[in-house]
């Protein structure tokens, strides 16, 4: 548990200065949420940073504050309850992560897929800390993935895939994503289903041989998952 | 709109004073007016921008070194923080930090867009060119020039190696990661080189 904590505490820095990627930040985010005492930390080394900044101040042309002025009048705001993720990291999310999942194993010999054990229980924190470890492996790689606003991230040293995002559609009813690996040979193994929270949010990891695969793709499939694709593309990355 | 901003105080002070300039009251108001812009008060945005575009522009021009494009990235910005000024939540951070974030997101967000046509990045050299343009004397910069005083001397204390974490990643751009891999060092020195930098950076302001 303190080398989870710690190798979450070590992106603090990293988070004050913008250092993260997309992915990272929000993960980062979420986990403040659960860690006071990187809560803690945070506030002073963002106000260190802000100090930073003030230090640059430079005097804009007197023209930007009505160009400014005037975009303002005509935007519309976003009300208080639309998410973001500087603000969800306030309230608890629950994702309905990897309902389904085991039920959608493939046995595929040799291809070595396994799901993480998380559920749509109380143990979220765990999902988000085990992402926020991936998204800061070493040899992490971000791809967007075009589901709302989403990333797919994958470590080959961690084997292991997670789907992170907000804003994504709502499948019709009865349905919901489902990821596969499509393999050298061409074939897709299901991977992990997933569904947007009241939110939009989604989030699901998995175990994954990483080395081997070719190209993600994301279709909507029924209730449950598929064995094999049988609804429509909804996103994919090839690698 | 002039006769409005004829009356406003102009704090124009030529050197840095060797106090903080009523920090925390400044923190304050700035954190009313953002909760008022919250509420669609454009007299309140018009407050927060004296305030903070001074900070929000030099950042800004800092990061993407080139002065129009300094300003579109300004004006983005703060537009933005005006369209999503009821998601800043008081108890995560400051206003302050919160604006200013956006601001920083939107330059690195900008130069990495415009790096595939050139690799301002990794260029070296003026950082800006001179405006032609008056200077707006509304904006508050005194607090600014009284903070440059104070970072200075707080990245004294710092080491080479911190200071050059904080100025790639911070005023340039890079992830942790492309830090690690810039300066060939592991990516567990890369994050403890930015974090240590900023501890040091906090406690020699707290201990003076």
């Amino acid at each position: 548990m303190n080398a989870d904590i710690d190798g979450e505490h070590s992106l603090l820095g990293s988070y004050a200065v913008g250092a993260l990627d997309d992915l990272e930040f929000a993960a980062f985010e979420r986990h403040l949420e659960q860690c006071e005492s990187c809560r803690d930390e945070a506030l002073e080394l963002t106000d260190a940073v802000a100090a930073l900044a003030d230090a640059q101040a430079v005097a804009p042309p007197a023209a930007l504050r009505s160009r400014v002025m005037q975009e303002v009048s005509r935007t519309a705001q976003v009300t208080p309850t639309l998410r973001h993720p500087t603000v969800s990291a306030v309230r608890r999310r629950r994702w309905p992560a990897l309902v389904g999942a085991a039920a959608s194993l493939l046995a595929v010999a040799g291809v070595g897929i396994t799901y993480a054990t998380h559920d749509a229980g109380p143990d979220v924190s765990a999902l988000e800390r085990s992402v926020v470890m991936l998204a800061s492996a070493p040899d992490a790689h971000s791809m967007e993935l075009a589901i709302g606003s989403s990333h797919l991230v994958m470590s080959e040293h961690m084997d292991e895939v997670a789907v992170m995002g907000h804003e994504a559609p709502m499948p019709a009813d009865g349905m919901e994503y489902q990821l596969w690996f499509v393999m050298e040979d061409g074939t897709a193994v299901a991977g992990p289903t997933f569904m947007p929270d009241k939110s939009g949010d989604i989030m699901a990891l998995s175990d994954a041989d990483c080395a081997k695969i070719t190209a993600f793709e994301v279709t909507v499939e029924p209730q449950g998952g598929s064995e094999s694709p049988t609804g429509d593309m909804v996103a994919s990355v090839v690698l | 709109m002039s006769e409005k901003r004829s009356l406003r105080i102009v704090r124009d002070t030529p050197s840095a004073p060797d106090s903080p300039p009523d920090a925390d009251e400044r923190a304050a108001a700035l954190s009313r007016d953002l909760i008022a812009c919250a509420r669609g008060d454009e007299r309140a945005f018009e407050s927060l921008y004296d305030a903070i575009s001074g900070s929000v522009f030099g950042v800004t021009l800092r990061i993407v070194r080139d002065r129009a494009i300094a300003e579109e990235v300004a004006q983005e910005a703060l537009v933005e923080v005006w369209r999503i000024a009821a998601r800043y939540q008081p108890d995560k951070g400051s206003a302050r930090s919160w604006i200013l974030t956006i601001a920083h997101r939107r330059a690195v967000d900008r130069v990495r867009s415009e790096q595939a046509h050139s690799d301002r990045l990794l260029t070296h050299g003026r950082h800006f060119d001179a405006s032609h343009e008056q200077p707006d004397d509304v904006v508050d910069v005194a607090y600014g020039r009284w903070e440059a005083d104070r970072v200075r001397q707080g990245l004294d204390t710092l080491t080479a190696r911190q200071k050059e974490a904080l100025e790639l990643t911070y005023f340039k751009g890079y992830t942790n990661k492309e830090l690690a891999e810039a300066l060939g060092i592991p990516l567990g020195t890369a994050k403890a080189r930015i974090r240590d930098g900023l501890i040091k950076l906090r406690d020699s302001w707290e201990e003076r």
